[in-house]
């Protein structure tokens, strides 16, 4: 999709020196730096616009420093995320951001996009599991956002810095929260006939005063292509499923997993509870191979990722098959529909010739029926370059502005990960010419 | 091709409009924290930001409140819904009736039930507030679960006022437990209660007493009463009127000339008479990155002059 | 929409399936090492379009990205969309080896004389002797501690089963081979070990690229072993191979000759009940970590058997918790690509470590040879149950 960039010289740096070292050529050059993870984002952050020099931190790769008393890990950035829960599971812990790449995806790159993943609605986004972040701008300069104490100096920096796609600075190691493993956990799989019941279901959930730890539901499709690769016994025959998860203390779980299974069945829905962790790890393999399962239905895909009010469920469910649909798109729904955060999938061949533009423009209808009900471009996913130009639909030019000054606090050449999030109306050389007008006066 | 949402809210306009583009500012909540950070220089403009719900959905477990509404005065209407919000009011220690959405959310401290409820930061899902030269701005986004765009709602969280006015908030709710009681606790070790008390939203240790605040399912609460020493349903103190910042594994380590102390076990906010003697040094470069987030969000520094983030 | 047009004859539909999700990234031993793309299986395949598509010349780097794979084929098991990255390597790397005969000359030298039982059986022995006289470096080499100077002899016992000996296993490691037809024939089976009929199975010789060559020793294996009896394997990567003469030859005759053949604990998993339970065996003691072999676990998928053949046997099986991640051998590989062989099996002795096992074992020669180069001893299962079966 985005084709119009190659990457400059790229670099594996395995230490904060080496980065700073990186920058510090770049800054004498006045390169522009792009970082990148294991690649696997989904709007096009960390692909490479113009030629910039490309930081790849996956050698970056060790966990620094595990403090069981105060649950913390000093990581770097290319810690793979399940890496570092799967190293943490003998003392009882675990990262909770649980992204559906989670077994390929860096640390570094959850910090960058804020990422979340189905157990956030219980447990929140990337951002409320980083206390501080080791960060190298683009002078060169090494700072740390945050701390480990409870309340660090300042302004909340370290809050900017997460899910700054890359722009603000590159992150060389990352202290995170650790959270003891629950006493209990169970998952539901309810099936439906009708995707209207499903979301009903998830709206009942919520309204009873329950919080799951996850709600996603898959559609039909999603389910055939996902249940071929892992055969965990996914009902084919439904319109859509729920995979709904409680975790907490034994007794209370008990509870919470009998009312889950009553409001499903009075939505009429069937209700399985994973018998054991073997059928649990199986149900949740294949939620999270999802997007490489739909492999299966077409060469290529593209998603969205919007974030809908929870009521709205259905009439965008509705609205998005219809879109997709009419551009003659094969869709495919699977998403965290806890917190409403929509992945709508287009799969289709990209030899087709105009298949490009319909897919195109199905996304722009579908982003606009996403806003036009209150809701959000990007839940999780991040803007990139994808989303850039959409920006627009969500903010107003104050709003960019605003976004744009915090941008140059950190990187007042806007020489990191160029031309990613803010339009290009709203580019640096946009503002720096605002900032350069200052002395004339306009800017009172 | 559509807009963004046309901000129409006739009060949050005026508020805006008080506000304008020049002199200096300070806006008042309820005047809890004033002391923080520094009191405003007294001939600045005094202005004081809208009031009212603007619009509460509780199938969405979210709120847009203006940000001159008292805490209270939320949770009050949100406890018809079985609702509340991580924010403090006058029910918790240190927390007080009078204290303003928007003024919790510009001082950015958390209430004791930290440790449970997560720092207030993490319920701000969207804030307008007004910019230096009189904008009204959106950060953050409606949805319980947003990331398009940078993070503008964590910098303002904490910022006391200093890069722009909040005038409104959308804030997450969450349903309020199904119980919910102090348990005092006389003879216990602080870390053992953390360690124990798996429903425990806050730990609380005055250097003998330990204070657990235990909310969940009934059936829980008594497994956790089950499992700890024995205990009274007795509520602690109110808390000494400074805080001292410190990773939550020193908090054993306080020096013996602390005074009376209240300590948020797992949290590492201790509550003291006095000003903290020894606070962690500052970097020069995160103290300058500060300065410079202020430097082009208030370049003339009308926002709240003489209070700043520096001197917490 | 299937065929080939393009410079490296990939089957167009294969390439097309990678959707470049990134879950077979963590599952390469090659990326988890480097940490480039490059060495990843997408990155492979992103590089092996833009060749086959014209928009890249088939540079040196692009060759070394195709050759550092060690074509474990972890990316498969992982693999949500079913890539079949194996065979779209294996074609590329014909071709680059037929383009510009990429294959160093001491490696396609050592090949051609693995179909050749006679002299790889007198040039072993020769270098057990030089062993003997610590003329050899074997460690640093990944030889065996100590190479036979003889061998004992396998006899046939009858034409039940087959039990294919191959190449070097026969010459280096035949004390396993007695072992394994010990086993089967505790199930009251009888064996006829193939011997020198069918002296190859060909599988180093399709990883170098070097097609005609293993479709030649696919053949001559094919005739050797005759009838339709099971053939039964105690090597993961010839057992791999010879289940893939149905593609590799794309013939009948080759399927049918395919699905004759059983890796010898796939085998067993059914035969099981008819080894004597009287007396029952004394189970050896000890932790014993299981080394899948990659040909096992992701080409074969009979991993499992080898722990169900096992734990009668056995006192206590552990699991390593690197998820099956390749030990860095791959036939030939660990001689071709020595430094990244020796990080990726790194990682492998860490997992062994940390499992605090008392015996390693391994179903492969390959695998085993690479762990024992590392100070490990390791043994094949097969051992372990002839061993607790004469201790009866």
């Amino acid at each position: 999709m985005f084709s119009d960039g190659a990457a400059g010289p790229v670099c594996f740096p395995d230490s904060t020196e080496h980065v700073q070292a990186i920058m510090g050529v770049a800054a004498r050059f006045d390169r522009a730096v792009l970082a990148r993870g294991a690649g696997s984002g989904l709007s096009g952050g960390a692909a490479p616009l113009g030629d910039p020099i490309v930081v790849s931190t996956t050698r970056m790769n060790r966990v620094l420093e595990v403090d069981v008393e105060d649950r913390t890990a000093w990581v770097q950035p290319g810690v793979i995320n399940l890496d570092l829960t799967r190293q943490v599971t003998p003392l009882g812990l675990h990262f909770a951001p649980d992204p559906s790449s989670q077994q390929v995806c860096t640390i570094g790159g959850n910090v960058a996009n804020n990422s979340g993943g189905p157990h956030c609605l219980a447990y929140g986004v990337t951002s409320a599991h980083v206390l501080a972040v080791e960060v190298v701008l683009s002078t060169g300069e090494a700072v740390v956002l945050g701390g480990l104490d409870a309340e660090p100096f300042g302004y909340d920096l370290r809050g900017a810095f997460v899910g700054s796609e890359g722009m603000f600075g590159i992150a060389t190691k990352i202290a995170v929260r650790l959270t003891p493993n629950p006493e209990s956990v169970k998952t539901l799989l309810l099936a439906f006939d009708k995707v209207a019941d499903a979301a009903a279901t998830v709206g009942a959930v919520i309204a009873s005063g329950l919080v799951p730890a996850a709600v996603e539901m898959m559609d039909k499709r999603c389910v055939a292509a996902v249940e071929d690769f892992v055969h965990a016994g996914y009902p084919r025959e439904a319109a859509a499923v729920l995979l709904i998860e409680l975790d907490g203390l034994r007794r209370g779980v008990e509870a919470d997993t009998a009312k889950v299974a009553e409001i499903g069945r009075a939505n009429g829905g069937t209700v399985r509870v994973a018998a054991d962790e073997q059928e649990r790890a199986l149900l949740w393999k294949g939620r999270k191979s999802a997007f490489g399962a739909v492999a299966r239905v077409a060469p290529d895909y593209y998603l969205h990722d919007t974030v809908v009010p929870r009521s709205k469920l259905v009439e965008v469910l509705e609205a998005v098959y219809e879109i997709v649909d009419r551009h003659d798109l094969t869709a495919v729904n699977v998403f965290h529909a806890g917190d409403g955060n929509l992945h709508p999938l287009m799969a289709y061949d990209s030899r087709e010739p105009g298949v490009n533009e319909r897919v195109a423009a199905a996304g722009r209808e579908i982003l606009e029926v996403s806003l036009a009900v209150g809701g959000v471009l990007s839940g999780e996913h991040g803007i990139g370059v994808e989303k850039r130009d959409f920006m627009e639909y969500q903010f107003t030019r104050a709003d960019l502005e605003a976004q744009a000054l915090l941008r140059r606090s950190f990187d007042p050449h806007c020489r990191l990960n160029q031309g990613k999030v803010l339009p290009s109306a709203h580019s640096c050389a946009d503002i720096a010419s605002l900032s350069a007008s200052k002395a004339d006066g306009v800017w009172g | 091709m559509i807009a963004p949402p046309v901000i129409d809210d006739a009060a949050l306009l005026a508020f805006a409009a008080e506000i304008g583009s020049t002199g200096p500012v300070m806006v008042r909540g309820g005047g809890t924290r004033w002391h923080v950070g520094g009191a405003p220089h007294s001939d600045s403009r005094e202005v004081r930001a809208p009031t009212g719900i603007v619009e509460y959905r509780p199938e969405e477990m979210t709120v847009c409140v203006r940000a001159g509404t008292t805490v209270a005065e939320l949770h009050a209407v949100l406890a018809e819904h079985g609702q509340r919000t991580a924010l403090p009011d006058g029910s918790v220690p240190g927390g007080s009736p009078d204290s303003t959405v928007g003024g919790t959310i510009a001082v950015g401290r958390s209430p004791v039930t930290r440790l449970g409820d997560g720092h207030i930061r993490d319920a701000v899902l969207q804030l307008h507030y007004v910019a230096a030269d009189g904008q009204l701005v959106t950060a953050g986004g409606p949805t319980v679960k947003n990331v398009t765009g940078f993070d503008m709602c964590r910098v303002l969280v904490g910022s006391l006022g200093t890069l722009g006015c909040i005038g409104d908030a959308i804030l997450r709710t969450r349903p309020k437990p199904e119980h919910e009681q102090w348990a005092r606790l006389d003879d216990a070790e602080p870390e053992a209660v953390l360690n124990t008390a798996k429903t425990a939203t806050a730990v609380l240790w005055d250097g003998s007493v330990v204070w657990a605040r235990l909310c969940g399912h009934h059936v829980d609460v008594e497994d956790d009463l089950v499992r700890l020493p024995a205990s009274c349903e007795v509520p602690p103190p109110d808390l000494p009127p400074f805080r001292w910042s410190r990773r939550p594994k020193d908090l054993h380590r306080l020096p013996n000339e602390t005074g009376r102390f209240m300590a948020e076990i797992g949290v590492g906010v201790v509550h003291c008479e006095r000003p903290d003697p020894d606070p962690l040094p500052v970097p020069a470069g995160v103290a300058a990155l500060n300065r410079r987030v202020r430097d082009l969000f208030d370049p003339d520094r009308r926002f709240n002059p003489g209070r700043s983030v520096e001197r917490l | 929409m299937s065929g080939s047009l393009g410079l490296l004859g990939l089957d167009q539909a294969e390439l097309d399936s990678c959707v470049a999700c990134g879950l077979c990234l963590p599952h390469c031993p090659t990326y988890r090492v480097t940490g480039a793309d490059t060495h990843s299986p997408r990155g492979r395949i992103a590089l092996m379009q833009v060749v086959d598509e014209g928009i890249a010349p088939l540079s040196d780097e692009i060759v070394e990205a195709f050759d550092s794979c060690i074509q474990c084929r972890a990316c498969e098991t992982a693999c949500p969309g079913d890539v079949p990255f194996g065979h779209l390597l294996e074609v590329a790397k014909g071709v680059v080896e037929k383009t510009r005969g990429k294959a160093p000359w001491w490696l396609k030298l050592g090949l051609r004389a693995l179909p050749r039982p006679r002299l790889l059986r007198a040039g072993s022995s020769c270098l057990a002797v030089a062993q003997r006289l610590r003329l050899v470096p074997s460690q640093r080499l990944g030889l065996p501690q100590r190479l036979p100077v003889r061998r004992r002899a396998l006899r046939a016992t009858g034409d039940d089963v087959w039990l294919f000996t191959g190449c070097v296993m026969d010459a280096w490691q035949r004390d396993i081979h007695v072992a394994t037809q010990q086993v089967i024939e505790a199930t009251g089976t009888t064996v006829r070990p193939s011997g020198d009929a069918a002296p190859c199975c060909g599988a180093l010789h399709t990883h170098a690229g070097l097609g005609d060559d293993a479709r030649r020793l696919a053949a001559r294996a094919m005739s050797a072993l005759e009838g339709d009896n099971a053939i039964l394997v105690n090597s993961a990567g010839c057992g791999a191979a010879l289940k893939d003469y149905g593609r590799l030859l794309d013939s009948d005759e080759a399927r049918a000759f395919s699905a004759r053949v059983f890796d010898v604990h796939e085998w067993l998993v059914d035969h099981m009940d008819e080894i004597d339970a009287n007396p029952p065996a004394p189970a050896i003691a000890g932790r014993v970590a299981i080394q899948d072999p990659c040909h096992l676990r992701h080409v074969q998928g009979s991993h499992m058997a080898v722990r169900r053949v096992l734990e009668p046997f056995v006192s206590e099986i552990v699991e390593l918790d690197d998820e099956g991640m390749c030990c860095g051998a791959g036939g030939a590989y660990s001689l071709v690509h020595r430094q990244l062989a020796l990080d990726v099996r790194d990682r492998k002795t860490g997992a062994i470590s940390r499992s605090r096992a008392d015996v390693v074992v391994s179903a492969n020669p390959g695998c085993s040879m690479h762990l024992v180069a590392a100070g490990l001893t390791v043994r094949h299962p097969m051992e372990l149950v002839a061993e607790a079966l004469r201790a009866r």
